[in-house]
Protein backbone atom coordinates (compact mmCIF):
# COMPACT_ATOMS: atom_id res chain seq x y z
CA UNK A 1 0.00 0.00 0.00
CA UNK A 2 0.95 3.41 -1.07
CA UNK A 3 2.06 5.18 3.06
CA UNK A 4 -0.27 7.81 3.25
CA UNK A 5 0.90 11.32 5.23
CA UNK A 6 -1.55 12.61 7.04
CA UNK A 7 0.09 16.22 7.06
CA UNK A 8 0.26 16.04 3.15
CA UNK A 9 -0.67 19.07 1.48
CA UNK A 10 -4.19 18.47 0.01
CA UNK A 11 -3.23 19.14 -4.13
CA UNK A 12 -7.38 20.24 -5.19
CA UNK A 13 -10.23 22.47 -4.47
CA UNK A 14 -11.80 19.21 -2.44
CA UNK A 15 -8.91 19.15 -0.01
CA UNK A 16 -8.37 15.29 -1.13
CA UNK A 17 -4.41 14.42 -1.09
CA UNK A 18 -3.05 13.40 -3.89
CA UNK A 19 -1.97 10.51 -2.26
CA UNK A 20 -5.43 9.47 -1.45
CA UNK A 21 -6.29 10.08 -4.96
CA UNK A 22 -3.60 7.91 -6.71
CA UNK A 23 -4.54 5.36 -4.46
CA UNK A 24 -4.58 1.31 -5.76
CA UNK A 25 -4.79 -0.69 -3.19
CA UNK A 26 -3.13 -4.39 -3.43
CA UNK A 27 -4.65 -7.49 -2.67
CA UNK A 28 -3.32 -7.66 0.91
CA UNK A 29 -1.22 -5.03 2.87
CA UNK A 30 0.38 -6.67 5.65
CA UNK A 31 0.88 -3.44 7.35
CA UNK A 32 -2.64 -3.56 7.53
CA UNK A 33 -2.98 -6.90 8.61
CA UNK A 34 -0.37 -6.20 11.62
CA UNK A 35 -2.56 -3.42 12.59
CA UNK A 36 -5.48 -4.82 12.55
CA UNK A 37 -3.95 -8.01 14.64
CA UNK A 38 -2.58 -5.54 17.19
CA UNK A 39 -5.44 -3.93 17.50
CA UNK A 40 -7.51 -6.65 17.98
CA UNK A 41 -5.17 -8.50 20.70
CA UNK A 42 -5.10 -5.43 22.46
CA UNK A 43 -8.38 -5.32 23.65
CA UNK A 44 -8.36 -9.10 23.92
CA UNK A 45 -6.01 -8.96 26.50
CA UNK A 46 -8.05 -6.02 27.79
CA UNK A 47 -10.26 -8.80 29.42
CA UNK A 48 -8.19 -11.86 30.32
CA UNK A 49 -11.08 -13.29 32.41
CA UNK A 50 -12.27 -13.94 28.32
CA UNK A 51 -9.35 -16.06 27.62
CA UNK A 52 -9.62 -18.28 30.97
CA UNK A 53 -13.51 -18.96 30.57
CA UNK A 54 -12.56 -19.77 27.16
CA UNK A 55 -10.41 -22.39 28.43
CA UNK A 56 -12.52 -23.59 30.85
CA UNK A 57 -16.06 -23.50 28.59
CA UNK A 58 -14.93 -26.02 26.24
CA UNK A 59 -13.64 -28.19 28.80
CA UNK A 60 -17.46 -28.74 30.04
CA UNK A 61 -18.26 -29.52 26.60
CA UNK A 62 -16.21 -32.05 25.90
CA UNK A 63 -16.45 -33.98 29.32
CA UNK A 64 -19.81 -35.47 28.76
CA UNK A 65 -18.54 -37.16 25.83
CA UNK A 66 -15.03 -38.69 27.41
CA UNK A 67 -17.34 -39.31 30.61
CA UNK A 68 -20.21 -41.18 28.38
CA UNK A 69 -17.19 -43.22 27.09
CA UNK A 70 -16.17 -44.54 30.52
CA UNK A 71 -19.56 -45.42 31.34
CA UNK A 72 -20.09 -47.33 27.92
CA UNK A 73 -16.72 -48.40 27.61
CA UNK A 74 -15.41 -49.07 31.25
CA UNK A 75 -11.43 -48.63 31.09
CA UNK A 76 -11.17 -49.63 27.58
CA UNK A 77 -12.66 -50.95 24.49
CA UNK A 78 -11.69 -53.54 22.08
CA UNK A 79 -13.79 -52.17 19.55
CA UNK A 80 -12.70 -49.05 19.75
CA UNK A 81 -8.74 -49.44 19.42
CA UNK A 82 -9.93 -52.21 16.34
CA UNK A 83 -11.14 -49.09 14.63
CA UNK A 84 -9.14 -46.56 15.85
CA UNK A 85 -5.39 -48.37 16.42
CA UNK A 86 -5.77 -46.58 19.53
CA UNK A 87 -6.05 -48.24 22.70
CA UNK A 88 -6.56 -44.85 24.76
CA UNK A 89 -10.12 -43.16 23.88
CA UNK A 90 -9.63 -40.81 26.77
CA UNK A 91 -6.34 -39.25 25.28
CA UNK A 92 -7.58 -39.61 21.88
CA UNK A 93 -10.85 -37.36 22.66
CA UNK A 94 -8.92 -34.87 24.33
CA UNK A 95 -6.39 -34.17 21.54
CA UNK A 96 -9.45 -34.12 19.18
CA UNK A 97 -11.02 -31.26 21.42
CA UNK A 98 -7.77 -29.41 21.48
CA UNK A 99 -7.93 -29.63 18.06
CA UNK A 100 -11.35 -28.63 17.03
CA UNK A 101 -10.79 -25.49 19.38
CA UNK A 102 -9.76 -23.86 16.31
CA UNK A 103 -12.17 -24.97 14.22
CA UNK A 104 -14.79 -23.37 16.61
CA UNK A 105 -12.82 -20.18 16.49
CA UNK A 106 -13.11 -20.14 12.84
CA UNK A 107 -16.61 -20.21 12.89
CA UNK A 108 -17.82 -18.16 15.79
CA UNK A 109 -14.80 -16.05 15.93
CA UNK A 110 -13.25 -15.00 12.86
CA UNK A 111 -16.06 -14.55 10.74
CA UNK A 112 -18.28 -12.64 13.56
CA UNK A 113 -15.68 -9.16 13.93
CA UNK A 114 -17.33 -7.74 11.10
CA UNK A 115 -20.38 -8.05 13.55
CA UNK A 116 -18.63 -6.76 16.32
CA UNK A 117 -16.81 -3.52 14.42
CA UNK A 118 -20.60 -3.13 13.84
CA UNK A 119 -21.50 -3.05 17.42
CA UNK A 120 -18.74 -1.00 17.34
CA UNK A 121 -20.17 1.67 15.57
CA UNK A 122 -16.55 1.03 13.31
CA UNK A 123 -17.57 -0.89 10.63
CA UNK A 124 -18.36 1.98 8.16
CA UNK A 125 -15.14 3.94 8.46
CA UNK A 126 -13.25 0.56 8.32
CA UNK A 127 -15.22 -0.06 4.77
CA UNK A 128 -14.01 3.34 3.55
CA UNK A 129 -10.97 3.14 4.84
CA UNK A 130 -8.21 2.90 1.85
CA UNK A 131 -7.09 -0.55 3.11
CA UNK A 132 -8.45 -4.12 1.27
CA UNK A 133 -11.26 -6.32 3.61
CA UNK A 134 -8.90 -8.98 3.19
CA UNK A 135 -6.05 -7.48 5.32
CA UNK A 136 -8.95 -6.74 7.97
CA UNK A 137 -9.88 -10.27 8.00
CA UNK A 138 -6.42 -11.77 8.12
CA UNK A 139 -5.58 -9.23 11.07
CA UNK A 140 -8.73 -10.48 12.86
CA UNK A 141 -7.51 -14.10 12.01
CA UNK A 142 -4.19 -14.28 13.47
CA UNK A 143 -5.51 -12.15 16.98
CA UNK A 144 -8.00 -14.79 17.24
CA UNK A 145 -5.95 -17.77 16.31
CA UNK A 146 -3.17 -15.84 19.35
CA UNK A 147 -6.20 -15.76 21.64
CA UNK A 148 -7.33 -19.09 20.70
CA UNK A 149 -3.80 -20.48 21.13
CA UNK A 150 -4.00 -19.57 25.04
CA UNK A 151 -7.10 -20.67 26.08
CA UNK A 152 -6.59 -24.62 23.83
CA UNK A 153 -2.88 -24.79 25.92
CA UNK A 154 -4.32 -23.98 28.99
CA UNK A 155 -7.83 -26.19 28.40
CA UNK A 156 -5.01 -29.03 26.78
CA UNK A 157 -3.21 -28.77 30.31
CA UNK A 158 -6.27 -29.01 32.73
CA UNK A 159 -7.24 -32.05 30.30
CA UNK A 160 -4.31 -34.06 31.13
CA UNK A 161 -4.28 -33.26 34.75
CA UNK A 162 -8.05 -34.03 35.60
CA UNK A 163 -8.25 -36.89 33.52
CA UNK A 164 -4.77 -38.43 33.39
CA UNK A 165 -3.51 -38.40 29.68
CA UNK A 166 -0.19 -37.62 28.62
CA UNK A 167 1.25 -36.89 24.98
CA UNK A 168 4.76 -37.03 23.37
CA UNK A 169 6.49 -34.05 22.87
CA UNK A 170 8.98 -35.17 20.32
CA UNK A 171 6.94 -34.61 17.50
CA UNK A 172 5.89 -31.00 18.60
CA UNK A 173 7.46 -29.60 15.50
CA UNK A 174 5.39 -31.55 12.95
CA UNK A 175 2.18 -30.97 15.50
CA UNK A 176 2.66 -27.22 14.88
CA UNK A 177 3.16 -27.46 11.52
CA UNK A 178 0.11 -29.59 10.70
CA UNK A 179 -1.53 -27.09 13.28
CA UNK A 180 -0.95 -23.77 11.47
CA UNK A 181 -1.48 -25.16 8.04
CA UNK A 182 -5.03 -26.14 9.24
CA UNK A 183 -5.61 -22.67 10.99
CA UNK A 184 -4.53 -21.09 7.59
CA UNK A 185 -6.86 -23.20 5.53
CA UNK A 186 -9.42 -22.55 8.20
CA UNK A 187 -9.09 -18.85 7.47
CA UNK A 188 -10.83 -19.37 4.15
CA UNK A 189 -13.18 -20.99 5.71
CA UNK A 190 -13.75 -17.97 7.91
CA UNK A 191 -14.19 -15.88 5.18
CA UNK A 192 -16.91 -17.87 3.87
CA UNK A 193 -18.68 -17.12 7.00
CA UNK A 194 -17.61 -13.25 7.34
CA UNK A 195 -19.45 -13.24 3.87
CA UNK A 196 -22.60 -14.55 5.60
CA UNK A 197 -22.22 -12.55 8.49
CA UNK A 198 -22.39 -9.46 6.51
CA UNK A 199 -25.31 -10.38 3.99
CA UNK A 200 -27.26 -11.77 6.94
CA UNK A 201 -25.91 -9.66 10.02
CA UNK A 202 -26.47 -11.62 12.75
CA UNK A 203 -27.28 -15.40 11.29
CA UNK A 204 -26.33 -17.20 14.79
CA UNK A 205 -28.33 -20.23 13.86
CA UNK A 206 -27.05 -20.43 10.34
CA UNK A 207 -23.55 -20.42 12.54
CA UNK A 208 -24.91 -22.76 15.17
CA UNK A 209 -26.07 -25.55 12.22
CA UNK A 210 -22.55 -25.29 10.51
CA UNK A 211 -20.67 -26.01 13.33
CA UNK A 212 -22.81 -28.74 15.02
CA UNK A 213 -22.56 -30.13 11.16
CA UNK A 214 -18.93 -29.25 10.96
CA UNK A 215 -18.07 -31.08 14.56
CA UNK A 216 -20.16 -33.86 13.20
CA UNK A 217 -17.79 -34.58 10.50
CA UNK A 218 -14.98 -34.21 12.18
CA UNK A 219 -12.56 -37.20 14.12
CA UNK A 220 -13.08 -35.20 17.52
CA UNK A 221 -14.14 -37.95 20.10
CA UNK A 222 -14.38 -40.68 17.12
CA UNK A 223 -12.87 -42.03 14.27
CA UNK A 224 -13.78 -41.30 10.83
CA UNK A 225 -14.87 -44.89 10.30
CA UNK A 226 -17.89 -44.85 12.92
CA UNK A 227 -19.02 -42.48 9.84
CA UNK A 228 -21.26 -43.25 6.85
CA UNK A 229 -19.28 -43.75 3.67
CA UNK A 230 -20.75 -40.42 2.05
CA UNK A 231 -20.56 -38.58 5.50
CA UNK A 232 -16.49 -39.61 5.38
CA UNK A 233 -15.90 -38.43 2.01
CA UNK A 234 -17.45 -34.87 3.08
CA UNK A 235 -15.52 -34.92 6.34
CA UNK A 236 -11.36 -35.07 4.13
CA UNK A 237 -13.02 -32.35 2.37
CA UNK A 238 -12.55 -30.26 5.80
CA UNK A 239 -9.11 -28.98 6.79
CA UNK A 240 -9.81 -30.45 10.15
CA UNK A 241 -10.32 -34.26 9.23
CA UNK A 242 -6.70 -34.73 8.15
CA UNK A 243 -4.88 -32.16 10.33
CA UNK A 244 -6.92 -33.78 13.80
CA UNK A 245 -6.06 -37.47 12.23
CA UNK A 246 -2.42 -36.95 12.11
CA UNK A 247 -2.01 -34.94 14.65
CA UNK A 248 -3.11 -37.41 17.01
CA UNK A 249 -1.22 -40.29 15.59
CA UNK A 250 1.64 -37.60 16.38
CA UNK A 251 0.84 -36.62 19.44
CA UNK A 252 0.24 -40.50 20.93
CA UNK A 253 2.57 -42.56 19.22
CA UNK A 254 5.15 -40.07 18.82
CA UNK A 255 5.97 -40.43 15.51
CA UNK A 256 4.21 -40.82 12.11
CA UNK A 257 5.17 -42.42 8.76
CA UNK A 258 7.14 -40.15 6.42
CA UNK A 259 4.63 -40.76 3.44
CA UNK A 260 1.57 -40.61 5.73
CA UNK A 261 3.16 -37.11 7.01
CA UNK A 262 3.73 -35.93 3.81
CA UNK A 263 0.59 -36.62 1.58
CA UNK A 264 -0.89 -34.57 4.85
CA UNK A 265 1.20 -31.76 3.93
CA UNK A 266 -0.23 -31.87 0.57
CA UNK A 267 -3.53 -32.09 1.35
CA UNK A 268 -3.84 -29.39 3.36
CA UNK A 269 -1.60 -27.31 0.96
CA UNK A 270 -4.54 -27.92 -1.80
CA UNK A 271 -6.92 -27.38 0.97
CA UNK A 272 -4.96 -23.66 2.09
CA UNK A 273 -5.50 -22.72 -1.74
CA UNK A 274 -8.78 -24.51 -2.07
CA UNK A 275 -10.67 -22.91 0.87
CA UNK A 276 -8.35 -19.38 0.43
CA UNK A 277 -9.86 -19.11 -3.26
CA UNK A 278 -13.30 -20.32 -2.22
CA UNK A 279 -13.57 -18.06 1.10
CA UNK A 280 -12.50 -14.54 -0.71
CA UNK A 281 -14.90 -15.33 -3.67
CA UNK A 282 -17.55 -15.61 -1.10
CA UNK A 283 -16.59 -13.01 0.84
CA UNK A 284 -16.08 -10.51 -2.06
CA UNK A 285 -19.78 -11.04 -3.59
CA UNK A 286 -21.18 -10.77 -0.29
CA UNK A 287 -19.37 -7.48 0.04
CA UNK A 288 -20.46 -6.37 -3.30
CA UNK A 289 -23.92 -8.16 -2.75
CA UNK A 290 -24.37 -5.79 0.79
CA UNK A 291 -23.31 -2.65 -0.77
CA UNK A 292 -25.91 -2.42 -3.62
CA UNK A 293 -28.68 -2.66 -1.33
CA UNK A 294 -26.80 -0.22 0.92
CA UNK A 295 -26.95 -2.71 3.81
CA UNK A 296 -23.50 -2.63 5.29
CA UNK A 297 -24.12 -0.83 8.57
CA UNK A 298 -28.08 -2.01 9.03
CA UNK A 299 -28.53 -3.93 11.98
CA UNK B 1 -64.53 2.55 24.51
CA UNK B 2 -63.83 5.74 25.53
CA UNK B 3 -60.04 6.74 26.97
CA UNK B 4 -61.33 6.81 30.19
CA UNK B 5 -63.07 3.68 30.64
CA UNK B 6 -59.98 2.32 29.25
CA UNK B 7 -57.99 3.49 32.22
CA UNK B 8 -60.66 2.33 34.30
CA UNK B 9 -60.85 -1.04 32.74
CA UNK B 10 -56.77 -1.06 33.45
CA UNK B 11 -57.27 -0.38 36.97
CA UNK B 12 -59.30 -3.15 37.87
CA UNK B 13 -57.70 -5.55 36.04
CA UNK B 14 -56.05 -8.08 38.89
CA UNK B 15 -55.74 -11.91 39.35
CA UNK B 16 -53.91 -14.84 38.60
CA UNK B 17 -56.37 -14.92 35.44
CA UNK B 18 -55.11 -11.94 33.87
CA UNK B 19 -51.82 -12.61 34.58
CA UNK B 20 -51.83 -15.84 32.99
CA UNK B 21 -53.05 -14.31 29.84
CA UNK B 22 -50.44 -11.58 29.71
CA UNK B 23 -47.92 -14.61 29.83
CA UNK B 24 -49.66 -16.37 27.36
CA UNK B 25 -49.68 -13.26 24.73
CA UNK B 26 -46.06 -13.02 25.78
CA UNK B 27 -45.43 -16.70 25.15
CA UNK B 28 -47.22 -16.07 21.68
CA UNK B 29 -45.56 -13.54 20.42
CA UNK B 30 -42.11 -15.01 21.11
CA UNK B 31 -43.47 -17.82 19.10
CA UNK B 32 -44.18 -15.30 15.93
CA UNK B 33 -41.00 -13.79 16.41
CA UNK B 34 -39.27 -17.44 16.29
CA UNK B 35 -41.23 -19.15 13.76
CA UNK B 36 -40.70 -15.68 11.01
CA UNK B 37 -36.89 -16.77 10.90
CA UNK B 38 -37.41 -19.72 8.42
CA UNK B 39 -33.62 -20.56 9.71
CA UNK B 40 -34.45 -20.49 13.33
CA UNK B 41 -37.13 -22.99 12.70
CA UNK B 42 -35.05 -25.09 10.38
CA UNK B 43 -32.56 -25.24 13.93
CA UNK B 44 -35.13 -25.77 16.19
CA UNK B 45 -36.41 -29.24 14.38
CA UNK B 46 -32.29 -30.37 13.50
CA UNK B 47 -30.90 -29.44 17.19
CA UNK B 48 -32.09 -32.70 19.14
CA UNK B 49 -30.24 -34.42 16.25
CA UNK B 50 -26.89 -32.65 15.68
CA UNK B 51 -26.56 -32.89 19.82
CA UNK B 52 -27.76 -36.01 19.33
CA UNK B 53 -26.20 -37.69 16.90
CA UNK B 54 -22.05 -37.05 17.64
CA UNK B 55 -22.91 -38.89 21.06
CA UNK B 56 -24.59 -41.77 19.17
CA UNK B 57 -21.42 -41.82 16.96
CA UNK B 58 -18.80 -42.08 20.17
CA UNK B 59 -20.86 -44.08 22.12
CA UNK B 60 -20.98 -46.78 19.06
CA UNK B 61 -17.32 -46.04 18.25
CA UNK B 62 -16.79 -47.42 22.06
CA UNK B 63 -19.26 -50.28 22.66
CA UNK B 64 -19.47 -51.57 18.89
CA UNK B 65 -23.04 -52.28 19.23
CA UNK B 66 -26.14 -51.46 21.20
CA UNK B 67 -24.94 -53.18 24.00
CA UNK B 68 -23.13 -52.07 26.97
CA UNK B 69 -21.89 -54.29 30.08
CA UNK B 70 -20.24 -51.70 31.50
CA UNK B 71 -23.32 -49.61 31.47
CA UNK B 72 -25.65 -52.52 32.45
CA UNK B 73 -22.85 -52.83 35.56
CA UNK B 74 -23.59 -48.95 36.55
CA UNK B 75 -26.91 -48.60 35.78
CA UNK B 76 -29.06 -52.04 35.49
CA UNK B 77 -29.61 -51.48 31.48
CA UNK B 78 -26.81 -52.39 28.73
CA UNK B 79 -29.41 -50.33 25.88
CA UNK B 80 -27.18 -47.69 25.65
CA UNK B 81 -28.75 -46.13 22.90
CA UNK B 82 -31.96 -45.51 24.94
CA UNK B 83 -30.05 -44.32 28.12
CA UNK B 84 -28.17 -41.89 26.34
CA UNK B 85 -31.24 -40.44 23.79
CA UNK B 86 -34.21 -40.43 26.44
CA UNK B 87 -31.80 -38.37 29.11
CA UNK B 88 -30.21 -36.28 26.38
CA UNK B 89 -33.69 -35.23 25.48
CA UNK B 90 -34.26 -32.73 28.17
CA UNK B 91 -31.18 -30.93 27.22
CA UNK B 92 -32.91 -28.75 24.79
CA UNK B 93 -35.88 -28.06 27.09
CA UNK B 94 -32.79 -27.02 29.95
CA UNK B 95 -31.04 -25.16 27.77
CA UNK B 96 -34.70 -23.32 26.38
CA UNK B 97 -35.19 -22.85 30.32
CA UNK B 98 -31.91 -21.27 30.89
CA UNK B 99 -31.27 -18.94 28.27
CA UNK B 100 -34.71 -18.03 27.22
CA UNK B 101 -36.41 -16.62 30.27
CA UNK B 102 -33.15 -15.47 31.41
CA UNK B 103 -32.40 -13.55 29.27
CA UNK B 104 -36.19 -11.93 28.96
CA UNK B 105 -35.52 -8.59 30.28
CA UNK B 106 -32.25 -8.16 27.78
CA UNK B 107 -34.26 -9.60 25.05
CA UNK B 108 -36.71 -7.05 25.35
CA UNK B 109 -34.08 -4.53 26.24
CA UNK B 110 -32.39 -4.93 22.84
CA UNK B 111 -35.36 -4.73 21.21
CA UNK B 112 -36.69 -1.60 22.93
CA UNK B 113 -39.58 -2.61 24.32
CA UNK B 114 -38.77 -2.94 28.11
CA UNK B 115 -40.02 0.40 29.15
CA UNK B 116 -42.92 -0.22 27.62
CA UNK B 117 -43.91 -3.37 28.56
CA UNK B 118 -42.77 -2.11 32.81
CA UNK B 119 -45.34 0.68 31.99
CA UNK B 120 -48.06 -1.74 31.30
CA UNK B 121 -50.60 -3.20 34.27
CA UNK B 122 -49.23 -6.42 34.13
CA UNK B 123 -46.99 -7.90 37.02
CA UNK B 124 -42.93 -7.32 37.14
CA UNK B 125 -42.78 -11.12 37.12
CA UNK B 126 -45.21 -11.65 34.23
CA UNK B 127 -42.23 -11.41 31.77
CA UNK B 128 -40.34 -13.94 33.29
CA UNK B 129 -43.38 -16.34 33.18
CA UNK B 130 -44.56 -15.43 30.02
CA UNK B 131 -41.10 -16.43 28.77
CA UNK B 132 -40.91 -19.46 30.92
CA UNK B 133 -44.20 -20.65 29.24
CA UNK B 134 -43.03 -19.88 25.77
CA UNK B 135 -39.75 -22.02 26.33
CA UNK B 136 -41.74 -25.13 28.37
CA UNK B 137 -43.49 -25.00 24.72
CA UNK B 138 -40.30 -24.90 23.20
CA UNK B 139 -37.98 -26.99 24.84
CA UNK B 140 -41.14 -29.35 25.58
CA UNK B 141 -41.59 -29.51 21.73
CA UNK B 142 -37.83 -30.35 21.48
CA UNK B 143 -38.39 -33.25 23.71
CA UNK B 144 -40.98 -34.58 21.98
CA UNK B 145 -38.84 -34.55 18.79
CA UNK B 146 -36.34 -35.77 19.91
CA UNK B 147 -38.21 -39.01 21.85
CA UNK B 148 -39.99 -39.63 18.78
CA UNK B 149 -37.23 -39.40 16.29
CA UNK B 150 -35.20 -41.70 18.31
CA UNK B 151 -37.75 -44.24 18.17
CA UNK B 152 -38.24 -43.90 14.64
CA UNK B 153 -34.27 -43.50 13.73
CA UNK B 154 -32.77 -45.43 16.32
CA UNK B 155 -35.24 -47.94 17.92
CA UNK B 156 -35.30 -46.55 20.87
CA UNK B 157 -38.39 -47.98 23.17
CA UNK B 158 -40.34 -46.49 25.65
CA UNK B 159 -42.49 -47.61 28.51
CA UNK B 160 -45.91 -46.45 28.34
CA UNK B 161 -46.48 -46.96 31.64
CA UNK B 162 -43.79 -44.20 32.24
CA UNK B 163 -44.95 -41.57 30.37
CA UNK B 164 -47.31 -39.68 32.57
CA UNK B 165 -44.69 -40.25 35.70
CA UNK B 166 -41.95 -38.74 33.39
CA UNK B 167 -44.62 -35.73 32.21
CA UNK B 168 -44.47 -35.18 35.99
CA UNK B 169 -41.09 -34.89 36.63
CA UNK B 170 -40.73 -32.33 33.87
CA UNK B 171 -42.99 -30.39 35.93
CA UNK B 172 -41.03 -30.93 38.79
CA UNK B 173 -37.78 -30.13 36.86
CA UNK B 174 -39.49 -27.06 35.50
CA UNK B 175 -40.48 -25.64 38.94
CA UNK B 176 -36.60 -25.97 40.34
CA UNK B 177 -35.08 -24.78 37.47
CA UNK B 178 -37.19 -21.60 37.48
CA UNK B 179 -35.58 -21.09 41.05
CA UNK B 180 -32.84 -20.78 39.37
CA UNK B 181 -33.55 -19.28 36.72
CA UNK B 182 -34.79 -16.52 38.68
CA UNK B 183 -31.46 -16.12 39.97
CA UNK B 184 -30.08 -15.73 36.64
CA UNK B 185 -32.71 -12.93 35.82
CA UNK B 186 -30.71 -11.32 39.00
CA UNK B 187 -27.61 -11.36 37.32
CA UNK B 188 -28.76 -10.33 33.69
CA UNK B 189 -30.41 -7.29 35.93
CA UNK B 190 -27.44 -6.14 37.89
CA UNK B 191 -24.62 -6.84 35.46
CA UNK B 192 -26.46 -6.94 31.84
CA UNK B 193 -24.19 -9.20 30.35
CA UNK B 194 -24.86 -12.20 32.18
CA UNK B 195 -24.26 -14.35 29.31
CA UNK B 196 -20.54 -16.09 31.11
CA UNK B 197 -22.67 -16.77 34.30
CA UNK B 198 -25.53 -18.41 32.02
CA UNK B 199 -23.02 -20.20 30.14
CA UNK B 200 -21.06 -21.66 33.11
CA UNK B 201 -24.02 -22.69 34.86
CA UNK B 202 -25.81 -24.10 32.01
CA UNK B 203 -22.76 -26.30 31.24
CA UNK B 204 -21.82 -27.07 34.68
CA UNK B 205 -25.65 -28.30 35.13
CA UNK B 206 -25.48 -30.21 32.66
CA UNK B 207 -22.52 -31.71 33.13
CA UNK B 208 -23.45 -32.86 36.51
CA UNK B 209 -26.36 -33.98 35.17
CA UNK B 210 -26.40 -37.40 34.67
CA UNK B 211 -27.72 -37.20 31.03
CA UNK B 212 -25.37 -39.86 29.19
CA UNK B 213 -23.69 -41.45 31.80
CA UNK B 214 -24.57 -42.70 35.55
CA UNK B 215 -23.25 -40.22 38.34
CA UNK B 216 -20.57 -43.24 39.61
CA UNK B 217 -18.19 -42.18 36.73
CA UNK B 218 -17.55 -38.88 38.78
CA UNK B 219 -15.76 -38.93 42.42
CA UNK B 220 -17.65 -39.09 45.34
CA UNK B 221 -17.42 -35.56 46.14
CA UNK B 222 -18.98 -34.54 42.79
CA UNK B 223 -21.80 -37.15 43.53
CA UNK B 224 -22.29 -35.26 46.35
CA UNK B 225 -22.49 -31.66 44.75
CA UNK B 226 -24.43 -33.03 41.98
CA UNK B 227 -27.49 -34.00 44.31
CA UNK B 228 -28.19 -30.30 45.14
CA UNK B 229 -29.09 -29.86 41.65
CA UNK B 230 -32.70 -30.37 40.50
CA UNK B 231 -31.87 -31.28 37.35
CA UNK B 232 -29.59 -34.41 38.32
CA UNK B 233 -32.82 -36.05 39.94
CA UNK B 234 -35.00 -35.24 37.07
CA UNK B 235 -32.93 -36.55 34.37
CA UNK B 236 -32.91 -39.37 36.11
CA UNK B 237 -36.33 -39.74 37.23
CA UNK B 238 -37.43 -38.54 33.65
CA UNK B 239 -35.12 -41.50 32.20
CA UNK B 240 -35.95 -44.12 34.91
CA UNK B 241 -39.78 -44.18 34.06
CA UNK B 242 -39.23 -44.10 30.50
CA UNK B 243 -37.24 -47.14 30.53
CA UNK B 244 -38.53 -49.30 33.08
CA UNK B 245 -42.14 -48.01 33.93
CA UNK B 246 -43.53 -47.47 37.01
CA UNK B 247 -40.82 -50.47 38.13
CA UNK B 248 -38.36 -47.86 38.02
CA UNK B 249 -35.61 -47.46 40.48
CA UNK B 250 -35.76 -44.63 43.20
CA UNK B 251 -38.59 -42.97 41.92
CA UNK B 252 -39.89 -42.07 45.35
CA UNK B 253 -36.46 -40.42 46.46
CA UNK B 254 -36.33 -38.91 43.05
CA UNK B 255 -40.11 -37.11 43.70
CA UNK B 256 -39.43 -36.66 47.44
CA UNK B 257 -35.79 -35.09 46.65
CA UNK B 258 -37.25 -32.64 44.16
CA UNK B 259 -40.04 -31.39 46.12
CA UNK B 260 -37.52 -30.45 48.55
CA UNK B 261 -35.43 -28.73 46.22
CA UNK B 262 -37.93 -27.27 44.25
CA UNK B 263 -39.10 -25.09 47.44
CA UNK B 264 -35.98 -23.97 48.46
CA UNK B 265 -34.62 -23.06 44.93
CA UNK B 266 -38.37 -21.37 43.98
CA UNK B 267 -38.03 -19.42 47.14
CA UNK B 268 -34.48 -18.25 47.04
CA UNK B 269 -35.01 -17.05 43.50
CA UNK B 270 -38.14 -15.26 43.93
CA UNK B 271 -37.44 -13.30 47.21
CA UNK B 272 -33.85 -12.65 44.83
CA UNK B 273 -36.00 -11.26 41.99
CA UNK B 274 -38.27 -9.17 44.42
CA UNK B 275 -34.75 -7.18 45.81
CA UNK B 276 -33.13 -7.24 43.09
CA UNK B 277 -36.06 -5.80 40.41
CA UNK B 278 -36.65 -3.53 43.63
CA UNK B 279 -33.05 -2.64 43.80
CA UNK B 280 -32.23 -1.74 40.28
CA UNK B 281 -35.80 0.23 39.69
CA UNK B 282 -34.08 2.32 42.81
CA UNK B 283 -31.19 3.10 40.73
CA UNK B 284 -32.92 4.08 37.74
CA UNK B 285 -30.95 1.30 35.68
CA UNK B 286 -33.26 -1.46 34.46
CA UNK B 287 -33.51 0.07 31.01
CA UNK B 288 -29.70 0.89 31.02
CA UNK B 289 -27.34 -1.10 28.89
Amino acid sequence: MQRLSADAPPNNQSGVSSEIVGFTPRTIDWNAVRVFAEKNLRIAMRYPANILVWAFLPLMWFAPYVLMMVAIGGGSSVHFTEISGFEDFIAFAVIGWFVYTYVDTTIWSIGQNFRWEQFSGTLEPLFVAPVPRTSILIGAAISDTVSTSISALIMLGTSCIIFGVGYAVTAIVPIILVLMMMVVALFGFGFMIAGLIIVFKDPSVLTELIDNVVFALSPVSYPIQVLPRAAQVAAYALPATIAIMTIRELAIGGAAEVVSFLSTIGALGLLIVAFWVLGLLCFRYAERWTKKRGSMGGF
Amino acid sequence: MTQSSFNQELQKREGFRSELCAAQAIAVRIWRVELSYPLSVLWFIAMPFVWLIPMLLTGNAVSGGPESVNLETLTGTSDWVSYVAIGTAVLGLTMSLMWGTANAFRREQNAGTLETLMTTPIKKGTLIWGALLHNIQHGGLGVVLQLVGSMLLFGVSLNIWGILPALAIIALMVIGMQGIVLTLVCVVLLAKQGWMVIEFLASGLTLLAPMAYPLAVFPPIIQYIATASPLTWSVDAFRNFLIFGLAGPAANQAVAALLILDTIYLLIGMVLFKRTEKYVRSKGALTQF
